[in-house]
């Protein structure tokens, strides 16, 4: 348990303190396992994730387990928890996180590595899983990271490949009853990797290297561990466990707001979009369900805010039902209603009726890339027309600022498509202009830009990344093209997309870089005033690892790649047909409009898309 | 909202809103949250107890929610006074039953009561400080009386136009000091109003200025515990 004296003398207390209303309090007497759950970040983003209110509930649910939070903590409490040789605590009890059975962390994106390692050796746990014994948590990662996360590999007992509603309780489950019985670790790891799908034990393979570098064979230690692990998906999301409580943090966190998601999985196949990959197939909640869920959120919260969340929300096949049966029910509450996440080619004066609610002039567009060539390169599939439309409806309704996401360095690009996320903006204004009853200031326009990153499961794995100086040339020409000041233009560090493309395509190799980066003491990499490019360049050089093997190599199509081991769904075959047709410049069809064979279907669920297939 | 409990609707509307107060702690793990923070998730608090809340009219329509007396960062009280406004006549223990199911123990709902004193009466708060100590590292009793009630102790104040050198000793109204076997104990009656508020942190500040104690690293704690209006009788 954190002093007083020390909660007083940092910023932000309340970070440390618990207390939430909705928090989950059990005794250690009264359960047969101890679970921490980690955010690796700040408790105001970790407290925003909707996967860890959901299996913050799904683990506590069970009596025999005791669930808590842990979250990093901030710089300043860090120091001083160095300086006084404090270990790490779960926010609910205030017992050390090294007393508990299991740590499990979520992975969510690869700048929070330093992160994970940070919190195990604050919390006096051995960073190496080969050298944590008996005495110490299982470490289990999860998350979208986790479909590569060998690069953390060393570091982890077990990871959850998929979703880990009913996955995560098995596990516990299956560690209480061999515990019982006298098993070891090693022996509970291995029976997990044997009989749970999904389950992901790296220590249980070894992988051999060729000359070049590359991966040259992975092999099962045992002939009982599976040679592929499946992801594991929720089948029927409508009797899914879902939080009815919310642990409610009294501090401000980046999302404040009930969070609804009203499917998994996406119809589209965006080429670069690993999201749109891993989580398929689309599975839905009906509007039933979730006016329901709703309802009882409300009640049980006091937000005043709902968001709905998905990957895409206008691809909701009972979109309008949901949002007609929320708004009569939110019309007399003093609830507010966003959806984010809105397709371009979707977007509808009814649908901005109905989010008119949310007071904010702004609307946000995500195109991708600056050309028709480009965006059916990368399968975006929505035109110009489209944008058009769509800013109109927005200018006309009153709004005069849009956001445009795109990105660079995508396969193929050229300067043209460059130059052509310039002329997209300028035909934004133009639009304001055009359309009639537009808002009396000028209009904003601005463009984000962020870089390509080639992420495992998606028809561009084989892809290189832009060189950081190709990337900030291109930076740099978009800039000088653009001289209106009605038309911002910001870009992402192209140098953290680099480290980002090296974590997220690594091998176990990486893990080296991982341990010196953490002996120099970095933490909070996903936060750009503790992100130092040059830092890094000198531990991968340190390491004698080749930065460029991993994010600029263009990769044979029969490479052994490090994540091979795990199975999405999505089969290579189909990841390869996209990838040629991107070079061809074919769109694929949406699966509503074809089932275009990806393999995903193979997984089950109660599914709307996939019933068609075979 | 169970569904044991009436419908909102069911409570007859008021011809006039009607203000109560209630009367919370604040303890534990919640003397880390802000003040500010404090105010955001009070709308939550009365948003799950569903109370009949009247709302202020305009483009942006909020519950009525006045707070008698800021609580800094790092002080527990077992005093706190709110005001809220309601619309339908919902009895006082019945929003008391309501306001205590939605919230956590340590900050716990007191009281419920209609209010008829303004909260600008509110003129001293007491506090209890205890500051953990051996024995023997203690400051003598009187020393530490002494300290508190000659002028001038010129201590700096945080105030709503920024920094400000001040004499607190004419904004301690009592001290009270004694010892036990955990350590120094403080009994204090403070300044307390608007742009008048003595923050006790700032009396524990001085005695560690002036008498070396307690140290950095030492455990205190510091409760407000009740508040008085300027004829030193408690407000409620
Ligand atoms: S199997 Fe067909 S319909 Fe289902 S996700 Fe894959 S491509 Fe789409």
């Amino acid at each position: 348990m954190f002093s007083s004296s020390l909660l007083k003398s940092v910023s932000k207390p309340g970070r440390y303190a618990g207390g939430e209303f909705g928090q989950i309090l059990k005794k250690r007497e009264d359960v047969d396992a101890n679970f921490a759950f980690c955010f690796p970040d700040s408790y105001e983003i970790g407290m925003s994730n909707l996967g860890l209110r959901i299996l913050y509930g799904v683990l506590n649910k069970d009596p025999k387990i005791r669930c808590e939070r842990v979250f990093a903590p901030w710089t300043d409490m860090e120091d001083k928890m160095r300086e006084k040789g404090i270990l790490l605590c779960t926010q609910e009890s205030g017992e050390e996180v090294r007393s508990f059975d299991f740590l499990g962390f979520t992975l969510q994106y690869e700048m929070c590595y330093t992160n994970v390692l940070n919190v195990l050796e604050l919390s006096g746990i051995p960073l190496l899983a080969s050298e944590r014994g008996e005495e110490y948590p299982i470490v289990i990662g999860g998350g979208p990271c986790s479909y590569n996360a060998e690069p953390m590999a060393d570091f982890f007992d077990l990871f959850n490949i998929g979703e880990g509603e009913e996955m995560l309780p098995e596990i516990v489950n299956l560690r209480i009853k061999m515990k019982k019985k006298g098993a070891s670790k090693q022996e509970f790891l291995r029976e997990a990797a044997r009989t749970i799908e999904g389950v992901y034990v790296p220590s249980l393979y070894d992988v051999s290297y060729n000359e070049d570098g590359t991966v040259k064979a992975i092999e099962p230690k045992y002939p009982d561990v599976p040679r592929k692990v499946r992801k594991r998906i929720v089948k029927d999301l409508d009797t899914m466990f879902f939080p009815e409580q919310v642990v409610m943090p009294y501090i401000e966190c980046v999302q404040d707001r009930i969070a609804l998601e009203v499917f998994r999985g996406c119809i589209r196949g965006c080429r670069f979009c690993q999201a749109g990959m891993v989580c398929r197939p689309v599975r839905e909640k009906s509007p039933e369900t979730l006016l329901k869920q709703a309802k009882c959120l409300y009640d049980n919260t006091g937000y005043d805010e709902i968001s709905l969340t998905c990957l895409s929300i206008s691809d909701y096949t009972r979109l309008r039902e949901l949002t007609d049966g929320l708004i009569e029910w939110t019309d007399g509450k003093k609830v507010s209603l966003s959806l984010p996440s809105l397709r371009i080619d979707s977007f509808s004066k009814e649908l901005m009726d109905k989010v008119a609610s949310v007071r904010t002039s702004s609307i946000t567009f995500a195109p991708e890339a600056g050309t028709q060539r480009l965006r059916d390169v990368i399968n975006k599939n929505v035109t110009e027309e489209d944008l058009m439309r769509s800013a109109g409806i927005a200018f006309e309704t009153g709004k005069d600022t849009i956001k445009l996401y795109f990105m660079n360095g995508l396969p193929t690009e050229t300067l043209e498509d460059i130059e052509g996320i310039g002329l997209l903006a300028k035909a934004c204004v133009e639009k304001y202009y055009a359309t009639p009853g537009h808002g009396k200031r000028p209009p904003q326009i601005t463009i984000s830009v962020s870089s390509f990153v080639p992420k495992p499961f998606t028809p561009f794995q084989w892809e290189p990344q832009d060189t950081v100086a190709q990337l900030e040339e291109k930076n740099q020409y978009l800039k000088e093209k653009i001289t209106d000041r009605k038309i911002r233009y910001t870009h992402h560090d192209a140098r953290v997309s680099h480290i980002e493309a090296v974590l997220a395509l690594g091998d176990r190799r990486l893990s080296a870089a991982l341990i010196e980066a953490r002996r120099q003491g970095f933490r909070y990499d996903a936060w750009d005033e503790f992100f130092s490019y040059e830092k890094w360049m000198d531990v991968f050089a340190k390491c004698g690892i080749d930065t460029a093997f991993y994010a600029n190599r263009r990769k044979a199509e029969d490479e052994i790649l490090p994540w091979d081991t795990i199975d999405c769904g999505v089969t290579k075959e189909f990841l390869l047909r996209e990838k040629h047709k991107a070079y061809g410049e074919k769109t694929t069809p949406s699966c509503r409009e074809a089932c275009s064979g990806c393999g995903a279907n193979c997984l089950g669920g109660k599914d709307i898309c996939c019933a068609k297939t075979k | 909202m169970l569904c044991e409990d009436k419908m909102i609707e069911e409570y007859p509307l008021l011809p006039e809103p009607k203000t109560v107060r209630l009367k919370f702690c604040k303890t534990g793990a919640l003397q880390y949250i802000s003040h500010l923070d404090l105010q955001r998730n009070f709308g939550r608090i009365l948003a799950r107890a569903d109370l009949p809340l009247w709302y202020t009219q305009g483009f942006n329509p909020h519950p009525k929610l006045v707070f008698a007396l800021p609580l800094a960062i790092g002080c527990e009280s077992v005093c706190e006074l709110a005001d809220i406004r309601i619309n339908r006549d919902m009895p006082c223990d019945e929003i008391l039953r309501r306001m205590k199911k939605a919230t956590v123990r340590e900050l716990d709902f007191l009281s419920c009561y209609e209010a008829n004193r303004k909260f600008a009466e509110i003129t001293y708060a007491g506090y209890l400080v205890k500051i953990q100590s051996p024995m023997n590292m203690l400051p003598a009793e009187a020393d530490v009386e002494k300290l508190l009630t000659s002028s001038p102790l010129i201590m700096i104040r945080k105030t709503k136009s920024g920094e400000k050198e001040t004499d607190i000793v004419p904004m301690i109204k009592k001290v009270r000091v004694s010892k036990d076997e955990n350590g120094l104990c403080l009994r204090l009656l403070l300044s307390a109003g608007e742009g008048n508020t003595l923050n006790p942190e700032l009396v524990v500040s001085a005695l560690r200025q002036h008498l070396a104690f307690p140290g950095e690293e030492a455990e205190y704690s510091i409760m407000r515990e009740y508040l008085t209006d300027g004829s030193r009788k408690e407000f409620v």
